[in-house]
């Protein structure tokens, strides 16, 4: 059973972010953000939040809990967005719809994906690269294929009179509230997984496959099913993303510093635990997001040789530097202050920081009660 | 007909047969012993016969059908399980959620796989360290919980592979008293062993292996007075004087 009384940090969170919308445009959320930003913009720093912890989630359950390192889930997140494009473009058919018919298409391509790496045994370090290899060879012929756009990638028609039923909406609100239960639905898919046989022979396989397997562990189908459901869910995102985007192009979608940005939440929030990959994808989000604006528009326009031959004092030109990163670089400080994040977890809290938010807890909680006694 | 049987089971390393023709059977209630000098074939045998290795030439049967090419979680399934030398908990599991995957292999809902788990824990004595991690337990911890989450499969065959190594001597005896209770459970087990004192005090059969080959089957009795057994063990000079000590 779950209790309410043991989630109340969560549902407080919750709560708040139902509201938050309600307040974007209210005196005080206009005075606590930094000038020149908007609640709009606010709304959609939450949005990429909610997004990034659903794709976080995604990976979660074939990386996290089925130990399964994938670098290739941009592949599928950038197949369920074209998929669901296509349909709508060329069929008409509703991205409601069309999301389900993505999620459909990526889940039997994650299953053939899995069915051929793990039917000759690849695992560790080779089924990585054979994930890597799969990205890019998407990336490839989405960049090469005329139907859906070749290098331009595919505008979404946009209509004036576009409704629900074309998830095309005028606001942020409604993509912000899409996100969320998309965010939350994954949630309770991954504790459900988490408290399933499935689980629990996911866990297994991760920590040790021949054991899994002598106790009837199935390991092969187990991973088949959880790279199919992986995938499924990464479909779904790329469906959201090209809905709220309006645009998908390959370069930008079906890339490795997606597929790294998917895992990175989960790592460091905890890979294979329920609320991990969303801790991690906030953190990552936020950190990503306040670098922008701390040091937006300061790097643009110099040329990094200007700032080096420059006759600057040495101060000057470190913050320089850090503004050609964060503005001229295309927000190279972000993932500068990712890898330097990805260090600090694994060296500091393996496991990462939730499961070492609990230990804390724990720890705590044991000596509260010897103080008692 | 016999729970388990295996015939002329080969198994080659290139040039090398690590496992030779060997002929096995297993009956049912039976505890079988499978001893042999070091390098003779006992664990190369035991992963041909639980599915982890195809043999070249041969057939291994349980309950009737052949099992040759099935995985190891099929066999499983059908009822029949091992455990490894090298012992192998899940680290990051605690000894209930180590358990309980065994348990998940007949029931599929978690509460009863649950139950089942707390059961294999009782008998097999791992109460007190229920929600200890896999990587915190002594190694006579190690396996006590590789036995458990063997017999949480519920298996009507159990292979194990050396659960007494690196035991202490008291801790040996407690591992005998909990192979007694599985037993009496109604468990079939055959058992690799060097600790001769487990050999003999449980097993009913013992087969002997050297150099791949099964070169004698008997009682316990019969077997340490077998001299094709006791040139295997101590060389050629020994069996001239039947009366020596005898390998521990």
């Amino acid at each position: 059973m779950i209790r309410l009384r043991d989630h109340w940090f969560y549902l407080v969170v919750l709560a708040g972010l139902i509201v938050l919308p309600l307040f974007t445009d209210s005196d005080f959320v206009t005075a606590v953000m930094p000038s020149g930003l908007s609640g709009s913009a606010l709304l959609h720093v939450f949005i990429l939040m909610f997004f990034f912890a659903f794709m976080s989630q995604s990976w979660n359950i074939i990386g996290g809990f089925a130990g399964q390192l994938s670098i290739g889930h941009a592949a599928f997140f950038g197949i369920g967005a074209y998929t669901s494009t296509i349909c709508y473009i060329h069929l008409g058919l509703s991205p409601w719809l069309g999301m389900f018919v993505a999620a459909g298409f990526t889940a039997m391509i994650g299953a053939g994906l899995g069915l051929i790496s793990f039917h000759y045994g690849l695992r560790g370090p080779f089924f990585t690269l054979v994930t890597v290899a799969f990205a890019e060879i998407t990336r490839l012929i989405l960049l090469h294929w005329n139907f859906v756009g070749a290098a331009n990638g595919i505008l979404l028609p946009y209509s004036r009179d576009a409704g629900f039923w074309d998830f095309q909406f005028n606001g942020k609100e409604p993509y912000y509230y899409i996100a969320l239960v998309m965010m939350l639905c994954s949630i309770a898919l991954v504790a459900w997984v988490a408290r399933s046989r499935f689980g629990y022979y996911l866990h297994a396989i991760r920590q040790d496959e021949d054991a899994a397997e002598a106790v009837g562990v199935p390991t092969k189908r187990c991973k088949i099913q959880a790279i199919a459901l992986s995938a499924a869910l990464a479909g779904l995102g790329g469906t959201f993303y090209a809905q709220y985007t309006q645009y998908i192009v390959p370069d930008d979608m079906v890339v490795g510093r997606v597929s790294v940005e998917i895992l990175l939440g989960t790592v460091i929030g905890g890979a294979g635990t329920i609320m991990g990959p969303i801790v991690g994808a906030f953190i990552l989000i936020s950190v990503g997001e306040a670098t922008r604006v701390i040091f937006e528009g300061g790097g643009t326009g110099i040329s990094l040789t200007t700032l080096i031959q420059s006759d600057v004092g040495l101060a000057e030109k470190f913050s320089g530097y850090l503004a050609y990163l964060a503005g001229g670089g295309g927000g190279g400080l972000a993932v500068l202050l990712y890898g330097v994040l990805l260090i600090a977890v694994v060296l500091g809290m393996p496991g990462g920081v939730l499961p070492w938010l609990t230990r804390k807890r724990k720890s705590f909680a044991k000596s509260d009660k010897k103080g008692d006694s | 007909m016999s729970l388990f049987e295996a015939r002329k089971v080969t198994k080659r390393f290139g040039g090398l047969t690590a496992v030779n023709a060997v002929d096995f059977n297993v009956q049912q209630g039976e505890i079988v012993g499978l001893i042999g000098p070091n390098g003779a074939g006992k664990t190369t045998f035991f992963n041909v016969i639980s599915g982890f290795m195809k043999p070249d030439e041969g057939d291994v049967r349980f309950l009737g059908d052949s099992i040759v090419g099935h995985k190891p979680s099929d066999i499983c399934k059908r009822g029949m399980t091992r455990t490894f030398q090298i012992v192998k908990p899940f680290p990051e599991m605690t000894v209930t959620d180590n358990i309980l995957v065994g348990a998940f292999n007949h029931h599929r809902d978690a509460a009863t796989a649950n139950k089942k788990a707390r059961e294999v824990m009782e008998l097999v004595g791992l109460g007190a360290q229920a929600e200890k991690l896999g990587r915190e337990l002594t190694v006579a911890g190690r396996k006590r919980v590789e036995l458990a989450k063997a017999l949480a499969t519920e298996p009507k065959l159990m292979l194990l592979d050396e659960v007494m190594a690196g035991l202490t001597p008291s801790e040996v005896t407690g591992m005998i008293e909990v192979l007694g209770r599985v037993r009496e459970a109604g468990v079939t087990m055959v058992i690799v062993e060097h600790v001769m004192q487990v050999i003999m005090n449980l097993s009913d059969r013992i087969y002997v292996l050297h150099h791949g080959e099964a070169i004698a089957e008997g009682s316990p009795k019969s077997i340490t007075s077998d001299p094709r057994v006791m040139e295997a063990y101590l060389g050629e000079s020994f069996v001239a004087e039947p009366g020596g000590e005898h390998a521990s």
